[in-house]
């Protein structure tokens, strides 16, 4: 029993950060159509700025703070410099443009980050929490508590603020929004940005545990998109829950299988979910055709 | 001379430069390198199919390639196939991938048949690892003997950068057969637009899977040549990195054509070895250029993709005259 809620608890801590990943998929999906390839880099540069940004002498919430919006800023950067002139344009040259665009990001990360693995002290220290024979770290706790912060304060800010209704209203319709006075491709480029907050988030939050470096943007990158797939890729709820299921398949598989499975799981899914059942199993089908 | 008896001397041209390089190339490691981009242009070929023309992407055709140069390895060094036999393998093996992955993606398109490539690409790469009884796992596939061709062993530098040479000049010859004929007319149209395509009675789904096979048996056979000449595989070489590698090379290569991709192949791949080619060039520069290598792949893709969505070959073709639809 307490291996089981062992394995419970790993599984939905590396769900949530899953979860903050695609729901930048999701969000970029909603205001364009597209699917960014270069979701994973802005978790790579979460952490990596924040670990730099403590080399400088900062604090760690006010360095953990500047690599988020750091990392939004140049998510809005990269829209404008490299996806905003392909605007409409064929799914083909969105895919190559953002592929390049990781790949440059990723090097540029190699050059001024260096080489090595880098690591973050945890953000409160103190012993694991033990329960019921489990051992949770508190930093495990910090990850769950700032992904539902996120998670809440995105919905609200996308129900109950003229500014989210203004992103829904172009994620439903682009010229229909423009019509009524939405500033639509300005909505686009905020999308970007917030997509790249929550990976920074993510980013962050984790590389206390797992340490990081210039070149986990593409792993983590594939981790997310195959949780937003899963849950189904037009819905932020669904997205999240998506996360915290591949999070638990893989944790379970590692486990009971053998740990060999644990980065095949993601890929698996991702295959299984796009060859079966593309519209995502937890979102009501039917409604994107993909 | 007019512009059409330049275009079809061109390729002859061009075959005839290709072959004479180990006449006058002396250093083997220069010519070691020659022979890499001959293999890289042998993925590339394939790529130009699938993507130039058919306008379909592949994000694991590393794991192609991989698939074949392990078959080769395995066959030639485990089971004592002759070696044409084991090459033909490696390229039956590649393509029976491609037909494994094609037919369940026939229903994706656009991103999710990016992601699902890739997806499969890492699939591979974790395979390639963890089969250690066949791969030999993280430490590689070590003594897999040169290429020969019935009791001929081939291993001289200069006779191993004439197999995969001619190789490349095969599948041109097939590859340009196929884009020239009723096939390719049905790959281009399928870029164009898939309901049209459709309406005009192209079996897309035929074209599509055919396609995607040959251009995954011609990464294996590239795979095979590489076991071959290189003497050792291993994990590390079929990566997502080279997978983008190779779309880089036909992105920047262009649509719709042949030429332009190879070229891009073998430009891109001397990047790498910038040392060897330019005899007096400092060692610190030669160090510089080779550490912002994949920089230069990665600008290229977003350059190209912004600026010259057709790639080298849209730049030099003449406007209007070619009549090629984007």
């Amino acid at each position: 029993m307490s291996e089981f809620l062992q394995f419970l608890v790993a599984g939905l801590k590396n769900g949530s950060i899953y979860a903050l990943i695609a729901l930048g998929f999701t969000i970029v999906y909603s205001a364009t159509g597209a699917i960014n390839f270069a979701q994973g880099e802005f978790f790579m540069l979460g952490g990596m700025l924040c670990v730099s940004f403590i080399d400088l002498g900062l604090p760690l919430p006010i360095a953990a703070a500047a690599a988020i919006i750091a990392t939004a800023a140049i998510g809005a950067a990269f829209e404008l410099l490299a996806v905003r002139p392909l605007a409409g344009d064929s799914p083909l040259r969105i895919i190559m443009v953002t592929i390049g665009g990781a790949v440059v990001i990723r090097q540029a990360a190699l050059h001024i980050f260096g080489p090595d693995e880098r690591a973050l002290a945890p953000f409160t220290a103190g012993a694991s929490l033990k329960a019921f024979g489990v051992a949770v770290e508190i930093q495990t706790l910090w990850i769950w508590g700032l992904t539902a912060l996120a998670v809440v304060v995105l919905a609200l800010l996308y129900r109950r603020t003229a500014f989210g209704k203004a992103m829904r209203a172009t994620a439903i319709r682009r010229d229909a929004a423009r019509l009524v006075g939405v500033n639509a491709s300005m909505m686009v480029t905020v999308s970007f940005a917030l997509a790249a907050g929550l990976g920074a988030l993510a980013g962050v939050t984790v590389a206390p545990l797992t340490q990081t470096a210039f070149s986990v943007g593409a792993g983590i990158g594939v981790k997310g998109f195959a949780a937003a797939i899963l849950g189904g890729i037009s819905s932020p709820i669904s997205a999240v829950a998506g996360g915290l299921l591949l999070g638990l398949l893989e944790s379970f598989a590692a486990g009971y299988l053998d740990p060999v499975y644990k980065d095949g799981v993601a890929v698996i899914v991702l295959l299984v979910v796009l060859f079966v059942s593309p519209q995502g199993l937890l979102a009501r089908a039917g409604r994107v055709k993909v | 001379m007019n512009a059409k008896t330049l275009r079809a001397l061109a390729p002859l041209v061009a075959v005839a430069v290709a072959m004479m390089v180990p006449l006058l190339v002396t250093d083997r490691f220069v010519l070691k390198v020659c022979t890499f981009a001959g293999i890289n242009a042998l993925v590339v070929v394939g790529l130009a199919l699938l993507f130039g023309y058919a306008g379909q992407v592949s994000l694991g055709h590393a794991a192609f390639m991989g698939l074949g140069a392990y078959t080769c390895a395995f066959c030639t060094a485990k089971l004592d196939w002759p070696w044409l036999l084991a090459f033909a393998a490696a390229g039956g093996v590649a393509g029976l991938g491609g037909l494994i992955l094609a037919i369940p993606s026939l229903r994706l398109k656009g991103y999710y048949l990016a992601m699902a490539t890739l997806g499969f690409g890492l699939l591979m790469s974790l395979a390639f690892t963890e089969a250690e009884p066949i791969t030999g796992g993280v430490d590689g596939f070590t003594g897999i003997p040169f290429p020969s061709l019935g009791p001929l062993e081939i291993r001289s530098a200069s006779s191993l950068y004439w197999l995969v040479w001619a190789a490349v000049g095969i599948a041109v010859l097939a590859a340009h057969n196929i884009t020239s004929m009723r096939p390719g007319r049905a790959m281009r149209a399928l870029h164009g637009s898939e309901l049209g395509a459709q309406a005009c009675g192209v079996d897309i789904v035929g074209v599509k899977v055919r396609t995607f096979v040959l251009s995954a048996l011609l990464a294996g056979l590239a795979g095979a040549l590489y076991a071959s000449v290189v003497g050792f595989v291993s994990p590390s070489v079929f990566t997502l990195t080279a997978s983008i590698t190779f779309i880089a090379m036909a992105i920047v290569g262009g649509t719709s054509s042949l030429a332009g991709p190879i070229l891009a192949a073998v430009a891109l791949t001397l990047v790498q070895y910038v040392d060897a080619l330019i005899p007096g060039i400092p060692r610190e520069t030669a160090q510089t250029i080779q550490s912002y290598q994949e920089d230069i792949y990665g600008l290229a893709i977003v350059l190209v993709v912004i600026f010259a969505p057709r790639g080298l070959a849209g730049l030099w073709r003449r406007r209007g005259v070619s009549g090629e639809t984007p």
